[in-house]
């Protein structure tokens, strides 16, 4: 076997140094580190190096970390709740259900309206019935958005109550 | 809280997978998984030190890296119903750690390159400029705090994936082939990122070696 070049064995000296080596790998650095001065020197330079590192030592942890994450979490299952409500498939089912019910409306406002001899009131308890749920299908979002502004008030820890004082 | 867990950690021993049983932090994750909120809470409780020091040896400041490591489980959390027991739960643990810490140090880099004109001007002649090892040499005084800092700039200006691979085998002892694991690469090319690695931290931290100052206040 011929001996390593210097090239070779500092591509492998720090897998060396930490102990990635073959065993017969290994000693063939071991045992060329001992005759090359200019690789052990190398060597050396790197393992202090490695050791500076050491000064970073890990910062004291305050103590309750799982207590205040815990709490975070709280917040966190919230948001989740927010967003399930926000979902966009969720918002489209609203807004189709609220047009196809003024359109509903309208039609059979409009049909009422012909009906009832161009009175200006709705008359029929259809007409009637058609209207209220066009207003509650309205106020629908109203409803969905109070929910949104209250758990939103929720997390920045204050109540819609507070706001109005 | 102890006994609620034993007992689904007991249970999911018994039917679980292999890496269930071998390893405790995968059966919690498992548990938590079907349910059981104690079980995170003790996810949290046995990793948050180990967590916090590594976000710290990232971003070396230990103001945020409560915040961070804060953000570390919450992910872990937002998981929970995809997570799959493929590995040791540290790999995927310290993969988000590092993901997180390194997403930190990128929006702070952007946040300074977004400085103005002047600034930046000042910046360079400041003392971002490299040391003059003429004028920077009194390394008698040179002190801890000021070593620390040297070791920080010089870890961070390492490319990404040397960062990670230093601070996985540094801090945590992990072989080449678990780093391998957590950044996803192979063996070999962990090898080579922690040879450059290494060769780049002894090149830049060389001259704070030379007096053999700062390495007498480390021992
Ligand atoms: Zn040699």
């Amino acid at each position: 076997m011929t001996p390593p070049t210097c090239h070779w064995v500092r591509s492998v000296l720090t897998a060396y140094l930490d102990g990635e080596l073959k065993p017969s790998t290994a000693q063939a650095v071991r045992r060329h580190l001992e005759h090359c001065q200019s690789c052990s020197e190398h060597a050396k330079q790197l393992e202090q190096a490695w050791e500076t590192l050491d000064t970073l030592h890990a910062p004291p942890v305050r103590p309750g970390f799982t207590e205040r994450m815990m709490a975070r979490i709280v917040e966190e299952k919230d948001l989740e709740a927010l967003e399930e409500r926000l979902r966009p498939d969720r918002r489209l089912r609203q807004i189709v259900a609220a047009v196809s019910g003024l359109a509903a409306g309208l039609v059979l406002g409009l049909a009422a309206y012909t009906w009832t001899g161009l009175t200006a009131e709705p008359a029929s308890p259809v007409e009637r019935e058609v209207c209220r749920n066009v207003a509650f299908l309205e106020d629908a979002d109203l409803v969905d958005e109070m929910a949104v502004i209250e758990a939103m008030d929720r997390l920045s820890g204050k109540s819609i109550a507070e706001d109005g004082v | 809280m102890a006994k609620a867990i034993a007992a689904v950690v007991g249970a999911l021993q018994h039917g679980g997978s292999l890496s269930a049983a071998t390893d405790y932090d995968v059966s919690l994750m498992l548990a938590f998984q079907k349910g059981n909120e104690l079980a995170f809470q003790e996810l949290v409780e046995r990793n948050h030190t180990r967590v916090i020091g590594l976000v710290y040896r990232f971003i070396g400041d230990s103001a945020d890296a409560e915040d961070l490591a804060q953000e570390v489980f919450l992910r872990i959390y937002r998981a929970r119903l995809t997570y799959k027991p493929t590995a040791k739960f540290s790999t995927w643990m310290f993969r988000i750690t590092a993901n997180v810490s390194l997403n930190a140090l990128r929006s702070r880099a952007s946040r300074r390159d977004d400085v103005s004109i002047d600034q930046m001007a000042d910046v360079h002649e400041g003392p971002r400029a490299i040391p003059d090892p003429e004028s920077r040499m009194p390394d008698e005084h040179m002190h801890q705090e000021e070593l620390r800092t040297k070791v920080r700039e010089a870890i961070h200006t390492l490319p990404e994936k040397q960062q990670i691979a230093v601070v996985l085998n540094k801090y945590e002892g992990m072989s080449y082939a678990d780093i391998a694991r957590t950044i996803g690469c192979s063996t070999m090319a962990v090898k080579s990122l922690l040879a450059r690695a290494r060769d780049n931290l002894k090149d830049r931290l060389l001259l704070y070696l030379r007096t053999g100052r700062g390495r007498q206040r480390i021992a």
